[in-house]
């Protein structure tokens, strides 16, 4: 099991990932402060 | 959220297990103006080709954001009429959420996608009975208010 959250920070990458693993994205916007 | 929610077991396992997580600040071009960000945290569900079909704005304590991602998932395989699949989805929440805030979305689309696959009226009635009698204060049970007379 993780014990941290490994995050994809590219569009791009992300969405070859999800076609990759057929799997949907959670996109997060946050404030980075 | 990087203080309650994310660093929660259950969240992680679920995220890493399920989604493909992407983080992007709020500010960041082109994404922030494609997707209309005006506050933070927003978090919204994307399929594999980059199309949106569920979002909220705001904390979500850890027993509210799984249900809410499934809730996402659940409405991109709707949207892509993948009833089937929508439905095994919609029925975790209920079973294994069902004080969520997600819950009573959950089973209004529940009677939806029943209803579209079967072309039957009466899971929208039962849909509607069963928010009457689990969440009466729901919006969800007044949008589903007309089912009542099926």
């Amino acid at each position: 099991m993780a014990k941290t959250m490994i995050w994809e920070t590219k569009m791009d990458v992300a969405l070859a990932r999800a076609k990759a693993e057929n799997k949907p994205i959670l996109l997060d916007f946050f404030n980075p402060g | 959220m990087d203080a309650v929610t994310y660093p929660d077991e259950r969240v992680m396992e679920f995220i890493q297990k399920n989604m493909i997580p992407l983080r992007v600040a709020f500010d960041a071009q082109p994404l922030s103006t494609d997707f209309n960000i005006k506050w933070t945290p927003t978090l919204i569900t994307l399929d594999s080709n980059g199309k949106e079909h569920h979002r909220t704005v705001g904390f979500l304590p850890p027993e509210e954001l799984i249900p809410s991602l499934l809730l996402g998932i659940a409405k991109s395989h709707y949207n892509g009429e993948r009833f089937n699949e929508a439905l095994s989805v919609l029925d975790k929440i209920i079973v294994e959420y069902p004080k969520s805030d997600s819950a009573p979305e959950a089973v209004y689309l529940r009677g939806v996608c029943k209803y579209k696959s079967t072309h039957k009226p009466q899971p929208l009635k039962e849909a509607y009975e069963q928010l009457q009698a689990n969440y009466s204060s729901s919006e969800w049970t007044k949008r589903a208010y007309p089912y009542r007379l099926l």
